[in-house]
């Protein structure tokens, strides 16, 4: 297990309406930190750093499958996101399977103002959502409705 | 992807494998057929009592699951309920308020009046506070009354709005128990508000008139002014959405094969007289009444803006709403199927009821008309006003296409948006607009997007609506 923290890179997909992105790890959870992690780069105008001001342990049911609890956890990322201006900053999932996530994570505080070019995010989509191995190590990706 | 042409902008997707009926698609040009959002029209046909064809307007875009411009009417009690076939942004939708003002006069205060709806009408990112967070009870009488909630607490062009939208303004089945704690959570203080992305307000005029006598029904005079509001059901209704697909994903299996063979997970749908069918329904009715009332709201807010900007009576501004079409809807409806006469649902996702003349449940001022077809097209170039018609009533369960439908991703918009400044461009035109983000003004460059023109031709054509009026903005706000 890693703590992970922003900034995190990723590869954008290119979707022509909303916004696909994709991300790499040694592991499921390193890869699904990522993604997370991801995520508030997007909402944040890509932000490098966003002060961490409190931490909670999530376990999130999830599933069907590895995607499933992939779309799981981000929906509830973006659920603190809208309703009480929280973005991920930090980090570590414990573990990720089928069934759920468990994951300490930071969180910071989502600025209106000063994270005005971010993404609005309004919904994680099931559409070609991946957690899955992919050669060497894992694949993490999502795509978002803006 | 099979292809056979119908007649003239009209393409067959031929049935086959598990297929119920086949696709029908309007198209701007011959479809590409590796277009992604054509096999999403063949893959809405396999949805379970889907009804005569599968139908994609000529604005088609891929979509999640459905293709944005999708329609499918299915047999309504023994059919399929599917959140995709709705979309997330349940009830978003676009309302055109006429005025007297001439065009000339508004032109003169152009900055203050576009700087005035900016600052009375919250936009982008997470905007709220347009009023203060509503109670859940008083969230209740949003979701069950609609725009006639708005217009009882005084947003309003004039008191007959509500009767002025498509349905009355309100879906009478809305069930607001069906709603969630965490939906209402997102919705509760973003009433009145615009959101990001392609929604936006306009202070449009009248360029030109088509079809004079409709123009004279629908109050549109050339060289006038018109307000277009263009957004949906915010937060609300994309929680509803969301929490739909995720509890019907993995129970496909329980509703028997043909649930568990869909080609696609985002079609996730239900038996519409199953618990969880019926429950979609009336949460997604409640979330249509929360767009209807948060347009309504808008309008109100813009009407105040325009008074007090401008220093006009009300009885000079002559405001009126024109109509309020839903783009994202799935409603009950009464249509002729193989000669009889069906009680239907019908899924709209990125498509316009278009209802023709006679028909009881247009307005009555409009009703020989054809109900006014609202179709926005991008910031720098027009929007189209049209009437619906007979044939769409018999070709296209009474639908139209919405809009322009994207061109570009909004990478690549980006991309071409680098080093330039789009506002700039744009008041070189005339058009004075105000965003929150710089980036959003990027993404929706008119380049970004078809143009609506070739769009609105090919229903113009296909006859299933018919052009009224052009519309041409002069200061748009956006998120």
């Amino acid at each position: 297990m890693v703590r992970l923290a922003l900034p995190q890179p990723y590869e954008d997909l290119g979707h022509t309406a909303d916004v696909g992105v994709r991300v790499r790890g040694a592991s499921a959870e390193e890869a699904l930190g990522r993604l997370a992690l991801a995520f508030s780069t997007l909402v944040t105008g890509g932000e490098r750093t966003v002060v961490p001001l409190r931490e909670e342990r999530l376990d999130v049911a999830g599933g069907p499958g590895l995607a499933g609890s992939a779309v799981a956890f981000l929906r509830e990322l973006l659920f603190r996101l809208v309703t009480a201006r929280e973005v991920a900053t930090e980090i570590e999932v414990h573990a990720a399977d089928a069934r759920c996530v468990v994951a300490t994570v930071a969180f910071g505080r989502h600025d209106p103002e000063r994270h005005a070019e971010g993404a609005d995010v309004k919904a994680v989509t099931w559409h070609a959502a991946r957690l899955e191995r992919e050669g060497d190590g894992w694949v993490a990706q999502i795509i978002l409705d803006i | 992807m099979n292809l056979r042409r119908i007649e003239g902008d009209l393409w067959e997707i031929p049935r086959e494998g598990r297929m119920k009926v086949p696709g029908r698609v309007y198209s701007v040009g011959p479809p590409a057929p590796d277009d992604p959002a054509l096999q999403q029209v063949a893959n809405v046909a396999h949805l379970p009592g889907i009804l005569r064809f599968s139908l994609a307007m000529p604005d088609i875009h891929w979509g999640y699951g459905f293709p944005i411009g999708g329609v499918a009417a299915v047999d309504a009690e023994h059919g399929a309920v599917s959140p995709g076939g709705v979309g997330y942004d349940i009830n978003c939708g676009v309302r055109v308020v006429t005025t007297r003002l001439e065009e000339e006069v508004v032109r003169a205060s152009l900055h203050a009046v576009t700087a005035q709806l900016y600052r009375d009408i919250p936009t982008g990112v997470g905007a709220s506070a347009a009023i203060p967070r509503v109670s859940d009870a008083e969230l209740d009488e949003v979701l069950s009354q609609g725009a006639r909630w708005a217009v009882r607490r005084g947003f309003a062009a004039a008191s007959d709005d509500a009767e002025r939208c498509e349905e009355g303004g309100r879906l009478p089945a809305a069930d607001p128990s069906a709603v969630s704690a965490r939906a209402r959570l997102r919705g509760s203080d973003q009433l009145g508000t615009l959101g990001s992305g392609n929604h936006f307000l306009e202070v449009d005029r009248v360029a030109e008139v088509y079809d004079e006598a409709a123009a004279e029904a629908f109050g549109l005079v050339p060289g006038t002014i018109a307000l277009q509001i263009h957004s949906g059901s915010r937060g609300l209704g994309y929680q509803v959405c969301d929490e739909a697909l995720a509890a019907l994903a993995p129970r496909l299996a329980d509703y028997g094969e043909d649930y568990a063979a869909l080609p696609d997970r985002q079609l996730a749908c239900a038996p519409i007289c199953s618990d969880e069918g019926r429950g979609y329904l009336g949460a997604m009715q409640a979330a249509a009444n929360f767009a209807f009332a948060n347009r309504q709201m808008m309008t109100g807010l813009a009407v105040r803006a325009l008074l007090h900007t401008l220093r006009v009576s009300e009885r000079d501004l002559g405001a009126r709403l024109l109509y309020d079409v839903c783009h994202n809807v799935a409603k009950h409806e009464e249509h002729e199927v193989d000669g009889a006469r069906r009680r239907v649902l019908v899924h709209r996702k990125g498509a316009t009821r278009a209802f023709g003349p006679g028909d009881p449940r247009v307005p009555t001022p409009y009703r020989d008309v054809g109900q006014p077809v609202l179709i926005p097209g991008d910031m720098g170039r027009y929007s189209y006003v049209l009437a619906g018609t007979a044939r769409a009533m018999r070709d296209t369960f009474g639908s139209s296409c919405h809009g322009a439908g994207r061109l570009l991703s909004r990478g690549e918009a980006l991309r071409r948006g680098r080093g330039r400044s789009i506002a700039r461009e744009l008041a070189d035109r005339g058009i004075e607009v105000i965003s929150r983000g710089k980036k959003t003004l990027a993404e929706e460059m008119s380049e970004a997007y078809k143009d609506v023109a070739q769009v609105v031709a090919v229903m113009h054509g296909a006859g299933i609506s018919r052009l009224v009026a052009r519309l041409e903005p002069m200061g748009v706000i956006k998120g």
